[in-house]
């Protein structure tokens, strides 16, 4: 089990699903097309756990900073959106 | 942006937590050890690193092999004579094996255990500057060394990947050389790899963009390395750029671009030896510390931004040997313990490609010298003047000395059999600062390589 220590100090595991629900979510306010956005989400959330496959406790801050630089290569500005202003949508 | 929690724990779980076993962490680790501080070294893969496990001592070891089997080739032009000579690759590699095992890498574990050194394996990732995550667990330090080394640039190249190809990692194990292999980076290691198997009868392809082989060294050096390999019936590929590598395992077809005409080439294999990135995937933000592609940002005492974290070996550069690394880490656990700070110098750092012959060099190159606007007198002695060369029937070579206008001496290139034990007297000259003339007033015994040395630094005036 992967866990995310957050903000907070306390370490919750790794959600997968939480994390591809928020690369969709920049994707779409990006106005990227809604099965773009999925198989962006699909693949950089797949980056994302072979990334942190080998690790056993990273910082939230670790997956917003891996996820938004692997969206960088398919939306540069979903990565913006992304890396810095999470709690707009 | 996340607001890190760094502040300084009271109590720490390790004076010292090194990540890395490789020559920058292993000589850090024991010498702390030997200080009675209390240290952790993490390893993510093999203990003891590249050098003796998949760089410079398998490569080594082979290249004496295929030395030995070239020399016993050509024995005949001394009078000795030989019938069959031939190899068997697989005591090739156990002799490769034994090399490796002599090197004690196997027991290091043993080795730090017995220095009271905790050996900890996994990925190690920073929580805080303070504190890592390893494996579960977190772990404090009031120090750490960052000693995590390089991996393989793969560079985008169509097709590479799909088709496949191997590293040195996978290099120094074949079971048998290829029949032919296509090496892309004409570096060091390229050239060694170039070297290895050509010694074993692959027909060798060998390439790089630059205009040509070895481009980090004086030019003459590669001109001439260029040259020997071509005489050899070596493919050389320089000017080059790789297009497209497809085909099949055993069958792959090379395209690439040289001087805008393209063209292709069906190899066996393919090795891959275009350089090396830093391995930086530690969580580095979450510690504050500086880094870029190129590496982790160190002062001359080999401190990180974060005063706490030091940093040595090839995730800092500016050069990747074994030996630099070493240097490096007894300069940071110095300055880590030590008042009276040292600095980490440059300025005369031999480098060793272990083809034959042997190419070594020390210092800046004279292209360097010149863009910094140094005016420079140049001495060169080519080696077929010098009485070993008649006696061991090898003309092939040269030695070049660079100096300033007063005669003090800067930068040095050799290519000559045994050029790796010749620079050191250039290393030490010029870690000094000596003139050409104290080399010249040293007595160099006959017949040795190195009295080129002395001849190359008769060239130059010292005022």
């Amino acid at each position: 089990m992967k866990h995310i220590v957050k903000r907070a100090g306390h370490t919750e595991p790794f959600d997968a699903k939480k994390l591809y629900a928020s690369i969709f979510a920049a994707c779409l306010a990006m106005r990227e097309p809604v099965g773009t956005a999925e198989v962006v989400a699909e693949k950089v959330s797949t980056d994302v756990e072979v990334w942190i496959e080998k690790k056993s406790e990273v910082l939230s801050n670790d997956i917003r900073r891996v996820a938004a630089k692997h969206l960088y290569a398919y939306n540069p500005d979903a990565a913006y959106a992304y890396m810095h202003h999470r709690i707009v949508w | 942006m996340y607001k890190l929690k760094s502040k300084r724990p009271t109590h720490f779980d390790f004076d010292l937590i090194i990540i890395g076993s490789g020559a920058g962490g292993g000589v850090t680790a024991h010498i702390a050890a030997g200080q009675q501080k209390k240290v952790a070294i993490i390893e993510a893969d093999t203990i003891g690193g590249e050098c003796p496990n998949y760089g410079c001592v398998p490569t080594k070891a082979l290249l004496q092999a295929a030395e030995t089997y070239q020399s016993a080739k050509h024995a005949g032009q001394f009078g000795i004579k030989t019938t069959d000579v031939s190899f068997s690759y697989s005591a090739v590699n156990a002799w490769r094996e034994k090399a490796v095992f002599r090197t004690g890498v196997e027991d290091g574990r043993e080795a730090y255990k017995s220095d009271g050194i905790t050996v900890l394996r996994g990925h190690a990732h920073f929580l805080s500057p303070w504190q890592i995550s390893l494996s579960g667990k977190r772990y404090t330090a009031r120090n750490f060394l960052i000693a995590t080394g390089t991996r393989n640039v793969v560079p985008p190249i169509e097709g590479l990947k799909e088709t496949g190809y191997i590293t040195y990692r996978e290099a120094i194990a074949l079971k048998s050389p290829p029949k032919s292999i296509f090496i892309i980076g004409g570096g060091a290691i390229g050239c060694e790899f170039a070297q290895l198997f050509w010694s074993f009868e692959s027909k060798v392809h060998i390439a790089d963009f630059d205009k040509r082989l070895l481009a980090r060294e004086d030019s003459e050096v590669g001109e001439l390395v260029g040259a020997i390999f071509e005489q050899r019936g070596i493919g050389v590929h320089v000017n080059s750029k790789v297009l497209n590598v497809s085909g099949s395992k055993g069958n792959k077809t090379v395209t690439l671009e040289t001087g805008g005409r393209r063209h292709s080439i069906v190899v066996e294999e393919v090795l891959l030896a275009a350089g090396k990135a830093p391995n930086l995937d530690l969580g580095l933000d979450n510690a504050g510390v500086n880094f870029d592609r190129r590496g982790l940002k160190v002062n001359l005492q080999m401190q990180t931004n974060v005063k706490h974290i030091y940093a040595a070996g090839d995730v800092v550069g500016p050069f990747m040997f074994t030996h630099m690394a070493a240097y490096q880490s007894r300069i940071a656990v110095h300055n880590m313990y030590q008042k009276k700070k040292v600095s980490a110098n440059y300025h005369a750092v031999p480098r060793c490609t272990f083809i034959s012959p042997e190419v070594s060099s020390v210092g800046p190159s004279e292209q360097e010298l010149r863009d910094k606007g140094i005016k420079l007198q140049v001495g060169t002695a080519e080696i077929s003047i010098i009485g070993r060369a008649n006696t061991s029937n090898e003309s092939t070579g040269f030695v070049k000395v660079l100096a300033s206008k007063t005669g003090v001496l800067l930068g040095a290139s050799i290519v000559s059999p045994r050029a790796g034990e010749m620079i050191h007297e250039l290393t030490l000259a010029i870690h000094k600062g000596l003139k050409a003339r104290d080399i010249v007033e040293t007595i160099h015994a006959f017949p040795t390589w190195s009295e080129a040395v002395r001849v190359a630094c008769t060239r130059i005036k010292c005022p």
